[in-house]
């Protein structure tokens, strides 16, 4: 009896470590695997969606009747704007697209961006947050789902990078690995949290780690030097708190726009500052755009990057309603130049154009909110 | 010595189910079927419930208050499902226990009426819920594609369950009625402490027996942190066996038997839940963003607070549980020397 015990128990500990020991990918020697292609047009137009939040409270009918007007939205505006032919061509996920939610969730939300895909013409990019990892379901269940579905762009390896889903989407002159890229675009997993101690009581939120900027400036000197970059992740770095103080309290003088209703939630503590920004600035990155503070989609240009949050996408968990008569100075410094009269919830999305192959680009967000009486929509300009 | 202390805890005379004929041993398994059968439901029921809650308190935390209340109204057949099953929990484990038969069927049918009541309420609530167009259609879909339709479903075998119940013992008034053999009753006195800390208790085994079931299918064993997941499903695996154990062994020892036994199994119990605990905050220290990372999904309050407070919450539980029992026991050494 008690061998038997012992044979379960030694065999149970050895399928663990087979499967723990799954071939590591070193990273640094496979960068091209890292890479995927899209042709580049000018005026190519990059929607961010953040935040959804489905859970297991989550009406998904409802969540997708906002997603279908949203889009509907975004693409007439594309249309009006860029004429006939102009289109969404990727949708950016940044993080947090589930939340407490399970198998049938992710389902249907992978169904329901197919469709949509079909429908648009768009490929859609999907960016872990930290709460893609609090749900009943495998994180590898996501991952496979993600790689398998016709129109999502998502690359996962065991390898030795920090997070999961690090990867990068070259927009070149013919869409192939042949033609030289116009425009690098870096998904990369910000992570979602961790103890500094073993008895600490609370979590401080992830960051990007020296591995990950690393890893994007090696994929960057492959993609070619001169090569504008933008960045997509999840959970703001400490360059946007520093941008806030210099704004806020020294009144430094730098172009930013939007709201700030909240803390950036970030990781908030100088020891686990992260170097992305600080280093990959000097690797002709334009912007970095995250989510993960729904009451935050504040956008500064801070030494040379645009660094901004995406407008919450639907109504789950948490966004702010903004109130035009507010005495707050913070919605006050929203709304001004918005050209917005009436109240309305900070929930929409954000659409990033890109004009030229010199790094130019347009930032516009969309603050979309369905009412009874004949939908609210504001585009308010960078 | 270790061996002798084995064999006289599961010296078979001592067990309160010796000396049953074939019918009471035939209720007997029955009844400690449905006792097992509703805990794993009420499991189940109880961590829909918990991720209902976490997902309502974020939003209150994050000063949303009416997403929370709009998120609740639509999740009411959830929250209700975990209180009906626990009363179906709570009507097998009266006959379980079966401490008197006044007792008995005064308490099943108290349950089994919650039950119905909760039941009705769920399909009236469902039923004006869609009418009121609050649910788009009545399989609108999330959590479950059968969604809120389920709901109804469950509260339907629910309501029926209880009038089984409630028909049972009407049928069997002039007849002799549970034959099952009567384990430990709840001590009268503090009555009201012991029921709270046995509510708490029992609710750390459901989440440590859903965590633990939950584990071996959502847990990524690719990415790392394979310490950190196996101490997380021994912490699991250990709140859950901490009911187990008390409930399904120690109460159906005979009361002699449980004097002499209490000592050595609240020893083992204390070293097992102590070194659970110091397994887990070992290999937490090689895995500090474990918990974030990995099958989280088994922890849902203690993600939605950023906090490690629920999972401290389940590693503490069994070792108070095992220190009073340790107390206890020494307590009756002392008493009856």
């Amino acid at each position: 009896m008690k061998k038997n015990v012992l044979c379960i128990f030694l065999a149970a500990m050895m399928l663990l470590s087979l499967a723990s020991c799954a071939k590591t990918q070193i990273s640094s020697e496979h960068l091209q695997d890292y890479v995927f292609t899209l042709q580049y047009h000018d005026n190519y137009n990059i929607l961010q969606l953040t935040d959804i939040h489905w859970n297991v409270n989550t009406s998904a009918k409802a969540s997708m009747n906002y997603l279908d007007k949203l889009l509907k939205e975004v693409n007439d505006h594309i249309v009006a704007v860029q004429g006939a032919g102009a289109k969404i061509d990727l949708i950016e996920l940044t993080g947090d697209m589930f939340m407490l939610a399970n198998s049938y969730h992710l389902m249907t939300f992978i169904d329901y961006f197919e469709k949509k895909a079909e429908e648009y013409g768009f490929v859609y990019a999907p960016i872990w947050g930290n709460h893609d990892r609090h749900s009943l379901y495998n994180p590898n269940e996501l991952a496979d789902r993600f790689k398998n579905a016709k129109h999502c762009v998502y690359y996962e390896q065991p390898d030795d990078l920090y997070g999961r889903s690090n990867y990068i989407i070259n927009l070149t002159e013919d869409g192939t690995k042949n033609t030289a890229a116009a425009w690098m675009i870096a998904n990369i997993d910000s992570g979602a949290a961790f103890s500094e101690t073993e008895l600490s009581v609370f979590r401080d939120y992830d960051y990007i780690r020296p591995d990950q900027t690393e890893w994007f400036i090696s994929e960057h000197a492959l993609a070619g030097e001169d090569v504008p970059a933008i960045a997509y992740y999840h959970i703001p770095q400490d360059e946007n708190e520093k941008a806030w103080v210099a704004v806020s309290e020294e009144g430094a003088q730098m172009k930013n726009k939007f709201f700030k209703l909240e803390g950036f939630a970030d990781n908030g503590n100088e020891k686990y500052a992260s170097d992305f920004i600080d280093r990959a600035k000097d690797h002709n990155l334009k912007a970095a755009f995250m989510g993960h503070a729904h009451n935050v989609d504040w956008t500064v240009e801070y030494e040379g990057v645009v660094l901004g949050l995406g407008v919450k996408t639907g109504t789950e968990l948490y966004f702010a309603h903004i109130d035009v008569n507010s005495e707050d100075k913070a919605v006050k410094a929203g709304l001004a130049d918005s050209g917005i009269t009436e109240n309305f919830d900070l929930i929409g999305a954000s659409l990033v154009t890109l004009t030229g192959k010199d790094g130019s680009f347009d930032l516009e967000h969309l603050y979309f909110n369905e009412r009874e009486n004949g939908d609210f929509s504001a585009w308010v300009k960078w | 010595m270790g061996k002798m202390v084995m064999k006289n805890m599961f010296d078979k005379n001592g067990f309160v189910l010796c000396g049953l004929d074939a019918r009471q041993k035939k209720q007997n398994i029955i009844v400690t079927l449905c006792v097992i059968g509703s805990f794993i439901i009420s499991a189940f029921t109880f961590m829909n419930f918990l991720y209902c809650l976490s997902d309502c308190i974020g939003s209150i935390v994050c000063a949303s208050p009416d997403i929370s209340l709009r998120d609740a109204i639509r999740s009411v057949p959830i929250f209700l499902s975990f209180f009906m099953s626990l009363s179906g929990l709570m009507v097998a484990h009266t006959f379980y226990r079966n401490e008197s038969e006044n007792i008995l069927k005064r308490k099943a049918k108290k349950h089994a009426v919650i039950g119905i009541v909760l039941g009705v309420i769920t399909i009236v609530y469902v039923i004006a819920m869609r009418i009121a167009g609050r649910y788009l259609s009545l399989v609108e879909g999330a959590p479950s594609p059968l969604y809120p339709l389920d709901a109804i479903i469950f509260a339907l075998i629910f309501i029926a369950t209880g009038i089984f119940i409630i028909s049972y013992f009407k049928k069997t008034a002039d007849k002799p009625r549970y034959a099952g053999p009567t384990r430990a009753p709840v001590q009268k006195k503090g009555r009201g402490v012991r029921s709270f800390f046995r509510a708490f208790w029992l609710l750390i085994g459901l989440y440590g027996f859903c965590g633990f079931f939950y584990s071996i299918f959502i847990v990524d064993f690719t990415n790392g942190y394979v310490p950190y997941i196996i101490a997380v499903m021994l912490v699991s695996c250990v709140a859950f066996a901490s009911i187990a154990v008390w409930e399904l062994y120690y109460n159906n020892l005979t009361a002699e038997k449980r004097m002499k036994v209490t000592l050595p199994l609240s020893l083992i119990s204390v070293v097992v839940s102590v070194l659970t605990a110091v397994v887990y905050f070992t290999a937490l220290k090689g895995n500090l963003d474990g918990p974030s990372n990995v099958g989280f999904g088994i922890l849902p309050i203690a993600f939605s607070a950023s906090v490690n407070f629920a999972t401290l919450l389940v590693v503490v539980t069994p070792i108070i549980v095992s220190v009073t029992a340790l107390i206890k026991g020494i307590y009756r050494k002392i008493k009856f020397k």
